[in-house]
């Protein structure tokens, strides 16, 4: 029933690329956490803005490094010629993509596990430790997905890794760049507003500052801030649906 | 999955197209297959041959027209065909970090292969493909030819009733092409699996196949036996029987009731006489007729075009009349209002 998804997995971690990764993740939180907790400006930060920038990378690097595997899941096996041995098994076309979903989404659990000390570190000594857990894994579970769902759809319809990596990237990077590159006065704009309040990375990022660093810790508090996540999900689903509804491998290929 | 057994193991295409813009890569294609047939698929690069083929396994669909496999629909039935049938592409890609025998078990899975059942088969399939002492190493050690040999034992995982092969002997050495030709024809006779085998190598088509078809720029141009192109090709089919000379030879001869010609070689030592078309009878039945003429026969053989011949010819006489009836029609793809309905 899954063979394809641990076919990916072991995949994935089989070499020693795999393993480097979620090693590579672990360093990042390392260095992040450290200097957030030793460095002399940023240790004046409060502890609940310093969780927020943990919160931070833990999501945009969840949400690279599931986009970029994700976006060459069907274009890979495509250009390694593996993709029609794949496509003449009797398995559907829908269930080929979900495995791989699931296997990309495996990838940030991994990612998330790891996170998890970090952020109990980094929140010790407040009760905002809970809360970092649970909305950092709500939300990047809930952008990862999204993001997948898409760099799959991508994927399947440019059938070049190289094309399919360019463009998913291109998307996280307009996403992120409001909330991690923009000046506050420009996101105060009309501009910045209107594009913040569609943009999924801005409103994950928004709410668990507001969780966070202004304490509102309640769900009923954060709804305005979900449902524009949920409703980007949703719309990433219907791409995903229509993409890889049918595969076609052509002769050229 | 279990598909029923009463469905046969032949392939028929009508007027089966697939056209990409403006090109047409199979166009109008009708061809049958009958089940336990060897089935040559003969065209130079870009005929549509891999395009058909990928048609018939359900990885394409049709443009217009429809066909069938083993009696399913090409197109509502894909799921059910990829059951049955195996396809070795022309050039596969393999999970190199895996074994040859994880990657069988893999595709047993993927078919649904009980593990037991599929364990077996792996370990009796690398034997037959002769890769059973290397079944531990990771397929990224493997040669090109060994790595076809694996492509042919996943092709035969499902225990298919239908194999296609695109060029499945393409850059092997002697000996792999033989053994591939070998199993495939132990295939074809013990368990009656029907071959459609896209070669351009066509001294192995000749040798194989019992029917070929021969398509040019996506368009059927023949389909029959090797001997019915022969002779839609126009080239002799008879014997040449070579006797020695002697003073009443030509008397002899000119008592058989064949339509003969002579030539005399060796230094007037010995005729050639070439028994043209038309003989019914078994070269036995020539042989017994040239000794009872009081002939004597030096050697014989059969006298005819080579494959190669009759492809040349064929797809070469049908590009002329191409362009004499369409000259305007090279590949201009139809308006959408002229395609025909996938299912007409």
């Amino acid at each position: 029933m899954l063979e394809i998804y641990q076919r990916e997995f072991s995949g994935s971690f089989y070499s020693w690329r795999g393993g480097v990764w979620i090693v590579a993740a672990a360093l990042i939180f390392s260095m992040v956490a450290y200097l957030l907790l030793t460095d002399k400006e940023l240790s004046l930060l409060d502890q609940g803005e310093m969780l927020f920038t943990l919160a931070e990378v833990i999501i945009a690097l969840g949400v690279v490094m599931s986009a970029t595997s994700a976006s060459s899941s069907i274009s890979g096996e495509i250009e390694s010629g593996t993709f029609e041995s794949l496509l003449l098994t009797p398995v559907t076309h829908r269930q080929i993509a979900m495995q791989k979903l699931l296997s990309v989404l495996t990838v940030w659990a991994i990612l998330y596990l790891v996170s998890i000390p970090y952020l109990v570190v980094v929140a010790s000594g407040t009760h905002l430790a809970l809360s970092a857990v649970l909305y950092v894994g709500l939300y990047g579970t809930l952008l990862v997905t999204g993001l997948s769902l898409i760099s799959i759809a991508i994927s399947a319809r440019l059938k070049s890794s190289k094309s399919s990596i360019m463009t998913t990237l291109m998307i996280v990077l307009i996403l992120l760049a409001p909330s991690l590159f923009f000046a506050t006065s420009l996101k105060k704009t009309d501009f910045g507003l209107a594009l913040e309040s569609i943009n999924p990375v801005s409103q994950s990022f928004n709410s668990l500052d507001s969780v966070l660093v202004d304490n509102e810790q309640a769900l009923s508090l954060q709804v305005d801030h979900i449902w524009p996540v949920v409703v980007f999900v949703l719309a990433c689903l219907l791409v995903f649906v229509f993409f890889t509804r049918q595969f076609e491998v052509k002769s050229a290929e | 999955m279990k598909v029923s057994s009463t469905n046969n193991n032949s392939i028929s295409t009508s007027t089966l197209s697939k056209f990409y813009r403006n090109f047409r890569a199979v166009n109008s294609l009708t061809i049958d297959v009958s089940p336990g047939d060897i089935f040559g698929f003969l065209g130079p690069n870009g005929a549509g041959k891999t395009t058909t083929i990928r048609m018939l396994c359900g990885l394409l669909s049709p443009t217009s027209g429809y066909a069938k496999v083993a009696g399913f629909d090409i197109v509502k039935d894909s799921l059910k065909i990829r059951s049955i049938v195996g396809l070795l592409p022309e050039s596969s890609g393999f999970y190199n970090w895996m074994s040859a025998e994880e990657y069988l078990l893999y595709f047993a899975a993927l078919y649904k292969i009980d593990t037991h059942i599929g364990k077996k088969r792996a370990k009796d399939l690398l034997e037959k493909v002769g890769l059973a002492t290397k079944s531990f190493v990771p397929i990224s050690y493997y040669s090109r030819g060994m790595k076809q040999r694996l492509g042919l034992a996943r092709t035969l995982i499902n225990d298919p009733k239908i194999l296609f092969l695109d060029e499945p002997t393409l850059g092997l050495d002697p000996k792999g092409q033989q053994d591939i030709q070998k199993t495939l024809l132990e295939l074809n006779r013990e368990k009656k699996v029907t071959i459609f085998l896209s070669s351009h190598a066509l001294s192995e088509v000749s040798s194989l196949c019992n029917r070929v078809a021969i398509v040019n720029r996506g368009r059927l141009v023949a389909q029959g036996s090797i001997e019915d192109l022969r002779a839609l090709a126009g080239g002799s089919s008879g014997l040449v029987v070579r006797i020695l000379n002697s003073p009443s030879a030509q008397q002899e001869l000119s008592s058989l009731p064949y339509r003969i010609q002579t030539n005399t070689t060796d230094n007037n030592r010995l005729i050639d006489v070439k028994v043209s078309d038309g003989v019914s009878e078994s070269a036995n039945d020539i042989i017994d007729r040239f000794e009872k003429a009081g002939l004597q026969i030096y050697e014989i053989r059969r006298m005819g075009m080579s494959l190669e011949d009759v492809y040349f010819k064929l797809t070469e006489a049908k590009k002329k009349e191409d362009q004499q009836t369409h000259p305007e029609a090279q590949q201009k793809p139809k308006s959408k209002e002229e395609q025909r309905p996938r299912h007409a």
